[in-house]
C-alpha cells in the first residue's frame, strides 16, 4: 500500500480516525480498542452496534498477531505486523480494513471460510456459529477457529483480496463493514 | 478450599469464585491466550463440584464484549455446569445493559443451547 492508496480510501470511505502499521501486542490491541470505545460514545453509536466494531476490531487484530508471517517464505515464525486502520463515511458506516502477510495455508483456509460464509445468510452464519462452538471442530491452541463467523455475525460486509508476493506468501487484505444508522 | 479473586484488566473480566456458591465474572473479555488465561477457573470449577458444595451456586456474569475465543470458552463454563447440575442447584444470571443488543443475543444464544440449564437474562 502506498499513500495514494491511503488517499483514495480517504474519498471512498471517508474519514479515517485511527490507523497503525508495525508490530502489534495485546496492550497496543486494547489501546486502540479504548480508542474506539471513545469514538463509539462521542457518536452516540448504541451500545451493541458499538461492541460489534469492537469485536471485528478485536478478531483481525487478533488474528494478525496470531497468523501473519514474514515475507520471506523460508522465514516460519509468526511475525505480528500489519496494517489495521478504521474509517467511516458520511452515512456513518464504519470500515474496518487490514492488511497482513499470510501463508499459502492459511490463504486457503481463509478462502474456504469466506466462501461458506458469502453462501449463508445472516441466520445461516449464526447457525454455523454456533454449530462449530458446540462441536469445537475448529479448535486449536490458538482460538475457537470461529473468528470470521464471528466477524460475519456482526457485521454487514466482508471484502477479502488476496495480493500474491511470492508461492507461499500472500497479501491479505480484510474491509469489513458495519452500519451504524439501520 | 480456597476462593479464586481475580482482579479485572483491560482485556479480561474481573473472575470471583466464592465457595458460598456466589460466582461472578465481570468485565472485558479478549485475552491473548483465552483457554491459558480461564484455565484456573475451570480447574477451581472442577474441584468445586467434586466437594460438598452449598445448597445453591448463583452464577453472576457481565461480560461487555468478548472475542470468539471467550466465546467458545463460556460455552465451555456452561457445558460444565451443566455437567454439573443434578446433584447441584445452579442458576445463571446473564447481566447486561438494556441497550446492549449483542450481548442480549448472546445470552438467548446460551439458554437455546443449555436447555437443561437455568439461564436468566437480567437486564440493569
Amino acid at each position: 500500500m502506498n499513500i495514494y492508496d491511503i488517499q483514495s480510501l480517504v474519498e471512498e470511505d471517508g474519514i479515517i480516525f485511527l490507523s497503525y502499521g508495525g508490530f502489534l501486542s495485546q496492550t497496543l490491541i486494547s489501546g486502540m480498542t479504548e480508542a474506539l470505545e471513545a469514538e463509539s460514545i462521542n457518536n452516540n453509536i448504541s451500545l451493541g452496534i458499538s461492541n460489534n466494531i469492537f469485536t471485528v476490531f478485536i478478531e483481525i487484530s487478533q488474528n494478525m498477531m496470531n497468523y501473519s508471517k514474514d515475507i520471506n517464505p523460508d522465514d516460519l515464525n509468526t511475525k505480528s505486523h500489519g496494517l489495521m486502520m478504521v474509517t467511516k463515511d458520511a452515512e456513518k458506516n464504519y470500515y474496518i480494513h487490514s492488511q497482513n502477510v499470510i501463508s499459502l495455508d492459511d490463504k486457503l483456509k481463509v478462502e474456504e471460510k469466506i466462501a461458506d460464509i458469502k453462501s449463508l445468510d445472516k441466520e445461516g452464519i449464526k447457525k454455523k456459529y454456533r454449530e462449530l462452538r458446540r462441536n469445537g471442530r475448529e479448535l486449536h491452541d490458538k482460538g475457537a477457529g470461529i473468528g470470521f463467523y464471528e466477524i460475519a455475525k456482526r457485521s454487514d460486509e466482508i471484502d477479502c483480496i488476496f495480493k500474491k508476493i511470492n508461492e507461499d506468501r500472500f497479501y491479505l487484505h480484510l474491509k469489513i463493514k458495519i452500519v451504524t444508522q439501520k | 478450599m480456597e476462593n479464586l479473586n481475580l482482579i479485572a484488566t483491560k482485556y479480561t473480566p474481573s473472575i470471583d469464585l466464592n465457595t458460598n456458591g456466589i460466582f461472578s465474572i465481570v468485565g472485558k473479555s479478549y485475552p491473548e491466550n483465552t483457554f491459558e488465561f480461564y484455565e484456573p477457573m475451570m480447574q477451581w470449577l472442577k474441584k468445586y463440584f467434586s466437594n460438598n458444595t452449598p445448597e445453591k451456586t448463583s452464577v453472576n456474569m457481565e461480560i461487555i464484549y468478548f472475542n470468539s475465543s471467550s466465546s467458545k470458552l463460556f460455552f465451555d463454563f456452561f457445558d460444565l455446569l451443566e455437567e454439573n447440575r443434578e446433584e447441584h442447584n445452579i442458576e445463571i444470571n446473564w447481566i447486561y445493559d438494556a441497550d446492549n443488543e449483542s450481548s442480549e443475543e448472546a445470552g438467548q444464544d446460551f439458554i437455546e443451547d443449555f436447555e437443561d440449564l437455568t439461564i436468566n437474562l437480567v437486564t440493569k
